[in-house]
C-alpha cells in the first residue's frame, strides 16, 4: 500500500494534488514523471523520510510499491 | 583523407585489419559486465547481419529505420545494414508513455516523407506496428526483428566469410548516401537529411581534428544513437578513427547520472559529449557516497552541445568535481546540428570556452556589447570557432549580413552541409540559399567566436530535446475543461535545471479547486501521451489570453504577461 506520505511527497513535488497512486502504477504511468523529474522526486522522498536511496537500488525498481518497501525497509534499518 | 571509393564499410575493414584485435565499441548496462567489441569479430557480426539482411530481401540503397532499445547487437547490426549496401536511420524507441497510435502515425508520416523501406525493430513493438506493412496503405516493405529467435543474431554467429561482404560494400561508392539522419523534433514531423559515405568520413576527420583527436583517446557516451550528437560524435567519429566509444543505456544514466563518471573512471575515457542540462543533474544529483573511488583525471574533454551552453552550468560542474580529478580545461563547448552532418563550431581542446558579459538591454537591441559593471548582464559562453570547412554569419531579418557584435540568425555554410530534406522540397528552399542554410537560431559573432543566445522560433528545448509548442497547444487544446484553442505553451528558464521545461496557460471556465486540480492532472497526461512534460500549468478564466493580431493567442505576449504577474497572482492560477 502507498503511504498517504510518500503519495503526498509526490503530489506536492509535482505539483498534482489529485493523482491516485497505486502499488502497481509505474512511474512512466504517473502524470509529469518524466525522466528530467525523476532524480528530483526521489531526492524529495529521501528528504521527507530522511533515507538515502542508492541509484542502482532505485533503477531497479519496478512500480510505485516498490518504491513504497524500499522507503519502509530504510526505515526500519533507521 | 577520405580515398575515392572509400565507403564506411570499407573504412571500418581497414581500421579492423589494422587493429583487430582493438576494442572497437564497449557496451554497459548497470551491474553487469560489459559487452567488449573487439574490431575482428564485430565486423565478423556485422557480416553475419548484412548476410540475414541480404537473405531477408533488403536491397542496395534501400533504407532501413532501426528502432532498437540498447542493445550489445545493436553494433553489428548497424554495421551489417552498411555492408548490405542499404542506408540506416536510427529513430527513436517509443517512449512507454507515447500513445502507441500517436508512434504508429508518427513512423507512418516518417516512412512516406523520408522513403523508409524497412523497419528492423524488437518482436515487443511488432504488433503496434504491424499495420504499417500489411494492406494496400503499407508504407514500408517489411518488418524485420533481428533479434528473435528466428532472427540475425544466430546468423551473425555462424558466418565466417570475410571476403563476401567486403566486396558488396565496396560496391557503393563515395558520393552514395550512407544514412539517413533525423533533424530533432516531434516523430513524423521530424525532417530528414541524407549523408553520403565522403560527407560523413570527411565530417568526422575535420571534427577529429578541431578537438585534437588521438588513437588512444577513448569515448564514453550515455548520448541516444538517433540523435546527430550520439551518433556522429560519439559513434561514427569513433568507427572510422579507430577509437574506442563505450556506450551506455541512454535510460539507465538518466536514473543513475553518476554511470558516466563511474564509466570514464573505469575505462580511462577522454573524450564525452553531454547537451547541457546533463552538467546540472550530474552537479545535483551525484550523492558523495556514488563518487568513492571515481577520478575524472583522464577525461580531457566534456562538450557542452544540442542545448544553448550556460556559464552557471559550467561552474557548477567544475565545483562539484574538481576534487575528483576533473580539470578546468576540460570544458568545451560545441554547436552542431543535422544539416551539417555535425559540428559547425568547436572550442579549442585544453582550453575553457570563451565568455562575455553581455549588456541585456544591448542584447535586446541586437547587439553584443560588454555591460558595465553595475549594468543588467547576461553571461554568454562561446560554442568556439567554426571548424575546418565550416563559415558562420550573422543576417538580419531580410538577409543582410551583419558585421561583427551584430545579433541576429545564425546562418551556416560547411562542406558537410546537406543538399536537401528528403521529401521535403518546400522547407528546402526555406532554409537553405546558395549553400548557406538558415539555422533559425540566433547568435552573435565577436573575434571569431561564435556565441548561440536564442532561437528566432518558439521551439522549446527541454533536455536536448526540440519540442514544437504548436504540437502541445493542440493536444492541450483537445483536452475536456479546456476552452477549444485557447491555449499557449512556451519555454521557461530553468537555471536549475540548466534547461528549459514547458509551460501551458490554458482558458477554463471551471472554477472550483477540485475541478481545476483534475483539469491540471489531464493536461500534463495529454502532454505525455505526446511524449511532451509539461511542468506548469497555469488555468486562467475565459478571454485572459492576449490575442495576436491574426488572431490566435499570442505565445510571446501571454509568457510576458504571465512573468509580470506577482507570485501570489501566478499562484492562484496554477
Amino acid at each position: 500500500m502507498i503511504s498517504e506520505r510518500l503519495a503526498n511527497v509526490i503530489r506536492g513535488e509535482l505539483n498534482l494534488p489529485d493523482l491516485k497512486l497505486e502499488d502497481g502504477m509505474l512511474a512512466r504511468e504517473v502524470p509529469g514523471w518524466d525522466s528530467l523529474r525523476h532524480l528530483s522526486i526521489i531526492a524529495a522522498v529521501e528528504r521527507d523520510f530522511g533515507v538515502r536511496l542508492k541509484s542502482l537500488e532505485v533503477m531497479r525498481l519496478k512500480n510505485i510499491g516498490e518504491l513504497q518497501a524500499l522507503v519502509d525497509r530504510k526505515m526500519a534499518v533507521g | 583523407m577520405v580515398r575515392d571509393g572509400e565507403t564506411l564499410w570499407t573504412r571500418w575493414n581497414t581500421v579492423a585489419a589494422r587493429q583487430p584485435d582493438g576494442e572497437a565499441v564497449v557496451w554497459v548496462r548497470a551491474g553487469e559486465p560489459s559487452r567488449r567489441w573487439r574490431w575482428r569479430e564485430l565486423l565478423a557480426a556485422a557480416r553475419g547481419y548484412a548476410g540475414w539482411l541480404r537473405g531477408a530481401g533488403i536491397r542496395h540503397g534501400e533504407v532501413c529505420a532501426v528502432v532498437i532499445r540498447h542493445h550489445a547487437e545493436f553494433f553489428p547490426l548497424y554495421m551489417g545494414v552498411e555492408a548490405a549496401g542499404a542506408i540506416p536511420a536510427v529513430l527513436a524507441y517509443p517512449n512507454a508513455r507515447l500513445h502507441p497510435e500517436k508512434f504508429r502515425e508518427g513512423l507512418s508520416g516518417m516512412a512516406r516523407k523520408s522513403g523508409l523501406d524497412w523497419v528492423l525493430t524488437e518482436e515487443e513493438l511488432g504488433p503496434e506496428i504491424a499495420a504499417l506493412a500489411t494492406g494496400t496503405n503499407a508504407t514500408v516493405r517489411g518488418i524485420l526483428f533481428p533479434f528473435g529467435d528466428a532472427g540475425g543474431q544466430g546468423a551473425a554467429r555462424v558466418d565466417s566469410d570475410e571476403g563476401r561482404w567486403n566486396a558488396s560494400g565496396g560496391a557503393a561508392d563515395s558520393e552514395g548516401p550512407c544514412l539517413l539522419q533525423h533533424s530533432s523534433g516531434t516523430t513524423g514531423l521530424q525532417k530528414a537529411v541524407v549523408l553520403s559515405h565522403r560527407a560523413v568520413l570527411e565530417h568526422v576527420e575535420r571534427y577529429g581534428r578541431s578537438i585534437g583527436l588521438r588513437p588512444d583517446d577513448r569515448i564514453v557516451s550515455w548520448l541516444p544513437l538517433y540523435h546527430d550528437m550520439g551518433l556522429i560524435a560519439a559513434l561514427h567519429l569513433a568507427l572510422a578513427s579507430g577509437v574506442t566509444t563505450v556506450q551506455i543505456d541512454p535510460f539507465e544514466w538518466v536514473q543513475a547520472p553518476v554511470l558516466l563518471l563511474e564509466q570514464i573512471a573505469a575505462e580511462q575515457g577522454t573524450l564525452t559529449w553531454v547537451p547541457n542540462f546533463a552538467l546540472n543533474l550530474m552537479a545535483d544529483r551525484i550523492q558523495d557516497d556514488e563518487m568513492d573511488g571515481i577520478r575524472l583525471d583522464s577525461l580531457r574533454m566534456i562538450v557542452n552541445c544540442s542545448e544553448p551552453v550556460r556559464a552557471e552550468s559550467h561552474a557548477k560542474f567544475v565545483a562539484r568535481f574538481e576534487r575528483h580529478g576533473l580539470r578546468r580545461e576540460a570544458m568545451a563547448s560545441c554547436y552542431a546540428m543535422a544539416e551539417t552532418t555535425f559540428a559547425v563550431t568547436q572550442s579549442e581542446p585544453g582550453r575553457p570556452p570563451a565568455s562575455m558579459r553581455a549588456s541585456r538591454v544591448a542584447l535586446a537591441a541586437g547587439a553584443a556589447r560588454k555591460a558595465a559593471q553595475d549594468e543588467d548582464a547576461r553571461l554568454c559562453v562561446s560554442s568556439g570557432r567554426p571548424i575546418e570547412g565550416c563559415a558562420v554569419r550573422v543576417e538580419d531579418e531580410l538577409g543582410n549580413v551583419l558585421a561583427d557584435g551584430a545579433a541576429g540568425e545564425l546562418v551556416v555554410a560547411s562542406v558537410s552541409l546537406f543538399d536537401r530534406y528528403r521529401g521535403d522540397a518546400e522547407k528546402t528552399a526555406e532554409v537553405l540559399r546558395e549553400g548557406w542554410y538558415r539555422t533559425g537560431d540566433l547568435g552573435f559573432v565577436l573575434d571569431g567566436e561564435i556565441f548561440v543566445i536564442g532561437r528566432k522560433k518558439d521551439i522549446i528545448i527541454v533536455a536536448g530535446k526540440n519540442l514544437y509548442p504548436e504540437d502541445i497547444e493542440d493536444d492541450v487544446g483537445a483536452v475536456p475543461g479546456v476552452l477549444p484553442g485557447r491555449v499557449v505553451a512556451f519555454g521557461v528558464d530553468d537555471a536549475a535545471l540548466g534547461t528549459e521545461t514547458v509551460a501551458v496557460v490554458a482558458e477554463t471556465p471551471l472554477g472550483a479547486r477540485p475541478e481545476r486540480d483534475a483539469l491540471r492532472r489531464r493536461i500534463v497526461e495529454a502532454g505525455m501521451a505526446a511524449d511532451a512534460s509539461i511542468s506548469t500549468v497555469y488555468l486562467v478564466p475565459p478571454r485572459w489570453l492576449i490575442k495576436s493580431s491574426a488572431g490566435k493567442p499570442s505565445r510571446k505576449a501571454n509568457r510576458e504577461r504571465i512573468e509580470r504577474l506577482g507570485s501570489e497572482a501566478k499562484e492562484a492560477f496554477r
